[in-house]
């Protein structure tokens, strides 16, 4: 995920022109481009500057524990061996991941490609199946990334706004794809949360491809593990079975290596390769490719975490609950929660208190915050936080 | 030297269609794994065959990546947001430039992507050569952008004059310096006429200098675009960890331009693309000038016995300023790296129009070359000792 070119874009109105008000363009453009020049993001530096050490940081939906012990070790043991050698000329290479990954879904090293992230998905989505005439349809607020890329592109964007649920809209969606390039179902949805049933993405698949076969469909599953309502499953079995559906997953969320830089697409074998082609050469590092094949070797730890991400998450809930403030249904690792004020507002009252939520998510961002969920002991800290500011 | 001429002018108009159409374009990555089931079977394989540092980052950078991961790894389930600053802080501290002033990539191949996307176009073209470093050829044809492609001069060096002709209403040429696959560098004179012929000609044009192997260049009279970039906001020097660093595989590089041009590049460049481990090894690489000496040393050394055995055996090579030298063996480039990879030794891959019979070979280690010019001479025939 990418922070920066988020806060980037919106920061000067390249992105949602519709929703920024002129005044955060004029105030924080210029400074927005500064920060972002030098590598760091509006909020981070706005946020980051006021923490001292112990802050806690539940504002990037990282995972607070890193990745697990059979994770850590191979990137060890990846540090003993060559970081001068090109990921062709290390094992595991970045071949053997790919191999892993398909062969955890039954699919061959063809059905996979990867990224520096799975925020390059995104963006070589974007790139490979939008153009001046073929749309991008994306869920409204969502993620932004591949709606970036599209918007600087000159490629039109279509967005549809959540139900009253703040989940996506499967049945608007759907209607809004018919001669689209590109329709992008970020499941569960970042910044609300919610998940789309499986039962809905399949219609919505079905829909979309009798309607508008040429669609491309690109599910970001980038929460995925977090999921706990059974309703979810993944639609990577789908993708596979069929033309123009593909599938994007990150390693930096339960994985918990954010810092590795490191994410996948997979589906079937002629969408892939057109996605290929835009690939960065090298676009994985060593290490992260070593970590990875390891973490996907290691599944029960994936289950730890997620139980883990789900007792501080329900204590979360509870928090808020307790202080009037409801939060959408979360099957992530962060809330969408209605704190009744500006987000920014809430948001700089934590940080006096060294703490660091989320930034804003126009067009919710008068009323609605996103807390990313930390340890159980770090949102014990910030809840007497949370009872301070919202009181 | 002299080498028969085989430049070349080709315009290459690839429709905007092609990216679209699933058109299937080669990649260097898309190579079968040189690992081979054979070659695994061995002890060991040279790999001399992708331009890296056999040494690697070295142990102060490696423990530096170990204490900040230390002691479970949590930290590495955080973005580098904060750590980024440092990075660009000490690139720009080592150039003595601004922070501003500097722009990071994956690798420096992400900045040289962001570069074509951004200053080229279907009607705008990107100038390069042929054979040079193929990411931005590449990247122009999928995006549909014009390329236009010129021939080496019969030194085997970019063709200045014939580039600064074909710059005029291009969006931007590419210039390799030290120039990869022919190991060549031109002295500051020459390149600096070619630029300054270009700007003036054709005042909308960029240029985009890639030193990658810039640390390995011994020829005094080179020298770095990079304060020329930093005055000028339409030259780009891009620069990467990948080769004297030793950290190709920590995916890391950067570009150093006028902040005006910075501001542009940031447009179009996928941010967060770096990895806390690339990021915090870059920081203490890129201040260790030390040790950059002692690695551009020690690979010259290499680098002069391997030539020196070539030249010994009968086999001209051009004047390497680079980890790797350019070699006329007289026989197809297939079967020569065939015949290596039969005796454990890798080296490079073809190139156009070059192939026939000329090889790419990396430098390894001097006790590498010591080995592998045994293979060298078996595959060549030649009597070894002799050469030696």
């Amino acid at each position: 995920m990418s922070l920066s070119r988020r806060a980037f874009f919106r920061n000067l109105g390249v992105d949602r022109a519709d929703s920024v008000s002129p005044n955060l363009i004029a105030s924080r453009g210029r400074e927005a481009l500064e920060l972002w020049r030098n590598g760091l993001n509006y909020e981070d530096e706005a946020q980051f500057t006021r923490m001292t050490e112990g802050a806690v940081v539940i504002s990037s939906n990282e995972n607070p524990l890193g990745p697990g012990p059979a994770a850590y070790q191979a990137l060890l043991d990846g540090l003993d061996q060559q970081a001068g050698r090109y990921p062709t000329n290390f094992r595991p290479s970045h071949r053997d991941l790919m191999q892993t990954i398909a062969s955890k879904y039954g699919a061959r090293p063809e059905n996979v490609t990867l990224g520096t992230g799975s925020g390059e998905i995104l963006e070589n989505g974007a790139l490979a199946f939008t153009s001046p005439d073929k749309a991008l349809v994306t869920a409204d607020p969502s993620y932004l990334q591949a709606v970036g890329v599209a918007r600087r592109q000159g490629h039109p964007v279509r967005t549809v706004p959540l139900d009253a649920n703040l989940r996506l809209d499967s049945e608007a969606i759907a209607r809004a794809a018919n001669g689209a390039g590109l329709v992008f179902l970020c499941n569960p949805n970042n910044p609300s949360s919610t998940v789309m049933p499986a039962s809905d993405v399949e219609a919505l698949v079905a829909e979309v491809r009798r309607s508008s076969p040429d669609t491309r469909i690109l599910i970001d599953e980038a929460y995925h593990d977090y999921v706990t309502d059974p309703a979810h499953q993944t639609a990577i079995p789908l993708a596979l079975r069929t033309p123009n559906v593909f599938v994007a997953r990150t390693f930096s969320k339960a994985y918990g290596m954010a810092g590795l830089r490191l994410g996948y697409a997979i589906g079937q074998v002629e969408t892939i390769a057109t996605l290929a082609q835009w690939t960065h050469v090298f676009n994985s590092n060593n290490l992260a490719n070593a970590a990875a094949v390891a973490s996907l070797n290691d599944p029960q730890h994936l289950e730890q975490e997620r139980a883990r991400n789900k007792e501080a998450r329900d204590f979360t809930i509870g928090v808020f609950s307790d202080l009037g403030c409801e939060a959408a249904d979360s099957q992530t690792n962060f809330l969408f929660v209605n704190i009744g004020r500006p987000a920014a507002e809430f948001r700089n009252a934590c940080a006096e208190h060294n703490v660091a939520v989320g930034r804003d998510f126009p067009p919710m961002e008068k009323t609605h915050a996103r807390v990313s969920i930390g340890t159980i002991g770090e949102m014990r800290r910030a809840a007497e936080v949370f009872k301070q500011v919202l009181a | 030297m002299s080498f028969s001429r085989r430049a070349f002018v080709k315009t290459l108009g690839v429709g905007g269609a092609a990216a679209l159409s699933g058109a299937y374009i080669p990649r260097a990555y898309d190579l079968p794994s040189f690992w081979t089931p054979t070659l695994l079977a061995q002890e060991g394989p040279l790999l001399l065959h992708n331009n890296e540092n056999p040494l690697g980052p070295g142990d102060r950078v490696l423990n530096a990546i170990r204490e900040h991961i230390a002691p479970d790894g949590a930290p590495v389930g955080r973005y580098p947001f904060q750590l980024m600053r440092n990075l660009v802080g000490a690139i720009a501290q080592r150039f003595e430039v601004q922070p501003g002033n500097v722009i990071v990539g994956t690798g420096s191949t992400q900045v040289l992507r962001t570069a074509v996307m951004r200053y080229t176009s279907s009607s705008k073209p990107l100038v390069t050569a042929t054979p040079t470093y193929e990411e931005c050829t590449q990247y122009a044809q999928l995006l549909g952008h014009a390329v236009v492609e010129i021939g080496l001069n019969d030194r085997l060096m970019l063709d200045l004059d014939e580039m600064a002709e074909a710059a005029k209403g291009a969006g931007m040429v590419f210039l390799n310096n030290p120039n990869n696959p022919t190991a060549t560098v031109y002295p500051a004179d020459e390149i600096n006429g070619c630029i300054d012929k270009i700007l003036t000609a054709s005042p909308d044009t960029r240029i985009l200098v890639d030193e990658a192997y810039h640390d390995y260049v011994t020829d005094p009279r080179h020298e770095t675009q990079i304060p020329h970039a930093v005055q000028n906001n339409r030259i780009l020097a891009a620069r990467t960890f990948s080769k004297a660093h030793g950290m190709a595989g920590l995916r890391t590089g950067y570009g150093i331009a006028h902040e005006d041009m910075i501001g542009e590049l940031r447009e179009f460049h996928s941010g967060n693309t770096v990895n806390t481990p690339g990021v915090i090894a870059g920081s203490i690489s890129i201040l260790d000038v030390q040790r950059l000496n002692e690695e551009s040393a020690r690979n010259t050394e290499a680098r002069q016995y391997t030539i020196d055995w070539f030249k010994n055996a009968g086999f001209e090579a051009t004047d390497s300023q680079t980890n790797f030298i350019f070699v006329k063996t007289g026989m197809n480039a297939v079967e020569f790296r065939d015949g290596n990879r039969e005796n454990g030794v890798m080296v490079g891959r073809n190139f156009p129009p070059y192939e026939e019979e000329w090889a790419r070979i990396s430098i390894g280690t001097l006790e590498q070359m010591e080995q592998a010019t045994e293979s060298f001479a078996k595959v060549l025939r030649v009597n070894a000792t002799a050469a030696a």
